[in-house]
């Protein structure tokens, strides 16, 4: 069994390899072990990692993280165990089995991204998806554990299991990580890029909303937020969208965002303040004049609020019925 | 191979529409506020999967379907309306996936698996009710 998952994954790695996500499917690759031998030797021979990583500059050579817990896995549940660990890391103590309902399809006996990305928002939490070596090195050199999805088998008979990177020794050329039953499992970089490389070098990342991933690009982070707003964890996005004007001060969606989610926690107060210098900032969206006029309006402003929502009508745009809408109501309420 | 074609488009139809109706959540009208999502640029891409999506709602062997499940097939264009745009995306690419031949039954599996995947995340968020282990 070991024989043909090493042989194929061109492993160094001295551990073994337990506690894999789909451990039924070890009985077909043993059936397919000799045809998969055969087309390993055939296709996979040009996987080679140069170019593994191009020095992101500014990180040390090696680094590892003492702050990641570490929970074996049971069987089939490598996500829920990897998302608690991350979580952990955060500041959340949650049990695995917590995870489980949250992450896990029974029928698939495997835990997918999607789910382990909603689920680190209903945590409210920032889910953070990477992609690549240099993003990887720079999360773990700023201190930020990274999930990585591998597939331990074929391309064709996949043993997807999700791991979590906690360091790296580029002098020694291995990655550290926490994985299925075992404890800060060294990994030779060759054996980890052949099976990163099979997902597409899928990473996620999880923070406290007001923590930037070292790697954040200002779409993707405001995504991610706006990921947690949908998920209604109001104040966690509020922190997000904070972060990322903090980071990204002329960010439109970052500045509307926080108004809408300070609104959604009924600080009327504050969301008038956020969405007042959106309004400033960005005079030709008619959107933040919008929201403001309802935010005005809900505090009884109404003369206010009915200059504001005019405002949004003469600016126009594709939601122009909304910003009409507003008006309307407002105007409605007119005693 | 004209069976499998004939197979997979029905199939696709019939995907459609329960991805539709069971993963989208009737959204209440709520008060005014424009979210922030809708005030991103909406990416042409999400755009064009809504039209993908519509374009197969819009047959008449579709039509048909959502009838005799007693749904309207307004109604189910609204809620393809109501998708976010990395849903419709999503969606629309698993049409793309299902293929007229060789590995349908793949695409098929996938599309499937993704379903329940999704099903399961909204049945948690409380918007469907269809897996009570998750309850």
């Amino acid at each position: 069994m070991h024989w043909v998952t090493r042989t194929f994954s061109h492993s160094s790695d001295k551990t073994k390899n337990k506690g894999h996500c789909n451990r039924l499917r070890q009985l077909c690759i043993l059936a397919f072990g000799i045809i998969g031998a055969l087309l390993f030797f055939n296709g996979c021979a040009s996987v080679s990692i140069k170019n593994w990583y191009q020095d992101p500059g500014g990180i040390p050579s090696k680094h590892e993280l003492n702050a990641v817990p570490f929970y074996p896995q049971k069987e089939y549940q490598c996500g829920p165990a990897s998302l608690a660990m991350a979580l952990a890391w955060s500041g959340l103590q949650i049990d695995p089995d917590d995870l489980t309902s949250q992450v896990y399809t029974p029928s698939l006996k495997g835990s997918l991204q999607p789910a382990m990305v909603t689920a680190t928002r209903r945590h409210g939490r920032v889910a953070y998806p990477i992609s690549g070596a240099n993003a990887l090195l720079k999360e773990i050199a700023a201190g930020h554990p990274v999930i990585v999805l591998q597939n331990l088998g074929f391309s064709w008979i996949p043993l997807w299991h999700y791991a979590v990177v906690i360091g790296y020794d580029l002098n020694e050329g291995a990655v550290t990580l926490h994985s299925g039953i075992t404890n800060r499992k060294i990994t030779s970089l060759r054996a980890f890029e052949n099976t990163w490389a099979r997902s597409d070098y899928w990473g996620l990342v999880i923070l406290p909303p007001y923590r930037l991933p070292a790697s954040a690009n200002e779409i993707g982070y405001v995504a991610a937020i706006v990921g947690l707003e949908k998920s209604r964890q109001w104040g966690a996005a509020a922190q997000g969208y904070q972060t990322a004007l903090n980071q990204w001060p002329k960010n439109f969606a970052a500045h509307i965002g926080l108004g809408n989610s300070l609104y959604r926690q009924g600080e009327l107060q504050s969301a008038e303040k956020a969405l007042r210098k959106t309004t400033d900032l960005f005079p030709n969206e008619g959107a933040a004049f919008n929201n403001l006029a309802q935010v005005l309006w809900e505090q009884g402003k109404n003369q206010e609020a009915k200059q504001a929502a005019r405002h949004a009508v003469m600016l126009g745009g594709p939601l122009i019925k909304e910003y009409q809408k507003t008006l309307d109501e407002i105007q409605s309420d007119e005693p | 191979m004209k069976l499998i074609r004939q197979r997979s488009k029905s199939t696709s139809v019939f995907l459609v529409i329960l991805m539709v109706l069971l993963t989208v959540p009737f959204q209440p009208v709520l008060a005014a506020m424009i979210e922030t999502e809708a005030t991103l640029a909406m990416s042409a891409k999400g755009q064009d999967a809504r039209n993908t999506i519509k374009s197969i709602l819009a047959r008449e062997d579709a039509q048909s379907v959502l009838r005799a499940q007693g749904i309207d097939p307004l109604e189910a264009m609204a809620r393809v309306d109501s998708l976010t745009d990395a849903e419709a995306v999503r969606i629309a690419d698993q049409i793309e996936e299902l293929p007229a031949g060789g590995n349908f039954l793949v695409g098929l599996l996938i599309a499937v698996g993704i379903i329940v995947v999704i099903l399961a995340i909204t049945d948690a968020l409380g918007y469907t009710d269809v897996f009570t282990f998750i309850r």
